[in-house]
């Protein structure tokens, strides 16, 4: 976990990078992996309907992004958002979204049953590698009600719940999973059938100082499919 | 934008050794890209050099030269007048020199001297949305004739006297009712692909 900040300090205390390009790359990184592991044409739903769920951080800034690319691609994703930071990053992609004509749930549904009859995928981008400690309202309903669920869950970076390098053996378990940067820890107790790497804009000195040893992107993809 | 800004450039075929770029980056939002451009061919394992003689004070496209600079992209402290020069070192010249915003750019320097350069350039120029010195609604003649142009959103006016091998549209974020609102019809993107090539008379 400390590593993973590290690189993202580095990348924007000493490249410049903003805040918003990264998040903007690891959104479509997201959407890209997404749509590569469940095209529209393979949803059971009448509609490729998509729900994404976004918590109160960057993780939930990454979900947003996604959100519009996968309506780019073609999808019908519907945002639930509960805990919106009052910064313009979130604001301007929240805007983003909604100008797009996706929907914005003013609450969560309230059953498993509800999400597996309106959604072919639901999309994790609660929490990310920053998060510690216990899981607070409405969190901790929302992922109750997600463990039910039996339409597959992408996962953004890490399963939401889980320990950022231990995992969580009785959390949410994710049928898909996109690292971002590189895999963190809790990959290792990834059980799901893909994984997915995104978010391709580490420069190669940083991936040789933290010895990433990543392995090589396809062409100009911007996702790299580990399993 | 600049999430869209990589280019299909195959890598396989470029008749250097080495994957060298030469990326000419103008004073505003076009040269920006062009930055943006670079960095994203240097992931892709390019060998980008930037030449940007004249810096924009903005602090966004500020950031966008560190991150080029601590990626080790060189910039050129001067564009060689000898053209046999670029053809030999690179393998393709980006022009991010002057897009649809530019009015009398052209005439002024560096941008002047800049064209005159690349007009006589043997190697393929890739130039981004609209090539540059050309009037973005006539075209040009007697301007720059670049091999590929990427057009980013949608084909400007001039891209019909457009006359290279290549023509891409990029930059995939155009909400549909924006697209509507402007009649713009772009073509469909295949898949998750930030580019699409559109059938050029050739």
């Amino acid at each position: 976990q400390e590593e993973a900040q590290a690189i993202d300090q580095e990348l924007f205390t000493e490249y410049k990078f903003s805040v918003d390009q990264l998040m903007e790359l690891a959104g479509l990184s997201c959407a890209t992996a997404i749509a590569k592991a469940y095209p529209p044409s393979s949803f059971t739903t009448s509609q490729p309907t998509v729900l994404v769920v976004c918590g109160p951080g960057n993780n939930g800034g990454d979900g947003l992004v996604c959100a519009r690319h996968l309506k780019m691609f073609g999808y019908e994703p519907t945002v639930y958002y509960p805990k919106r930071p009052n910064k313009p990053l979130f604001e301007g992609l929240t805007t983003q979204c909604q100008k797009m004509d996706i929907p914005f749930l003013p609450e969560f549904p309230a059953e498993a049953a509800l999400i597996d009859e309106l959604y072919g995928l639901v999309v994790d981008a609660i929490f990310g590698f920053s998060f510690k400690g216990a899981v607070r309202e409405p969190f901790s309903s929302i992922l109750s009600t997600l463990e039910r669920i039996t339409v597959p869950i992408a996962s953004i970076d890490i399963p939401s719940g889980w320990d950022v390098e231990k995992g969580k053996a009785d959390g949410l378990q994710p049928d898909m999973l996109i690292s971002l940067t590189a895999p963190k820890k809790a990959a290792m107790h990834f059980a799901g059938r893909y994984h997915f790497l995104g978010g391709r804009f580490v420069p190669a000195a940083l991936q040789e100082k933290y010895a990433l040893n990543l392995p090589p992107y396809p062409e100009t993809d911007c996702v790299l499919q580990l399993t | 934008v600049p999430v869209s800004s990589r280019q299909a450039f195959p890598l396989p075929s470029l008749p250097r050794k080495q994957p060298t770029v030469l990326v000419v980056c103008g004073p505003a939002q076009n040269g920006a890209i062009g930055l943006v451009c670079a960095r994203h061919l240097r992931i892709f394992d390019y060998e980008p050099t930037i030449f940007y003689p004249k810096r924009s004070p903005d602090p966004l496209y500020r950031d966008f030269t560190t991150q080029c600079e601590k990626m080790d992209i060189p910039f050129l402290s001067y564009l060689p007048t000898e053209v046999q020069l670029i053809n030999d070192a690179y393998n393709a010249v980006v022009d991010a020199v002057l897009g649809a915003e530019a009015e009398a750019g052209e005439g002024r320097e560096p941008c002047a001297a800049i064209l005159a350069t690349l007009k006589h350039i043997r190697i393929p120029i890739v130039s981004l949305d609209v090539p540059s010195g050309w009037d973005v609604e006539a075209g040009s003649s007697g301007g720059i004739s670049p091999e590929v142009l990427v057009s980013l959103a949608a084909p400007k006016q001039c891209a019909r006297r457009f006359l290279g091998r290549q023509h891409f549209v990029a930059g995939r974020f155009l909400p549909y009712d924006v697209q509507k609102k402007f009649e713009l019809n772009p073509p469909e993107y295949p898949g998750t692909e930030c580019v699409v090539a559109l059938r050029t008379p050739r």
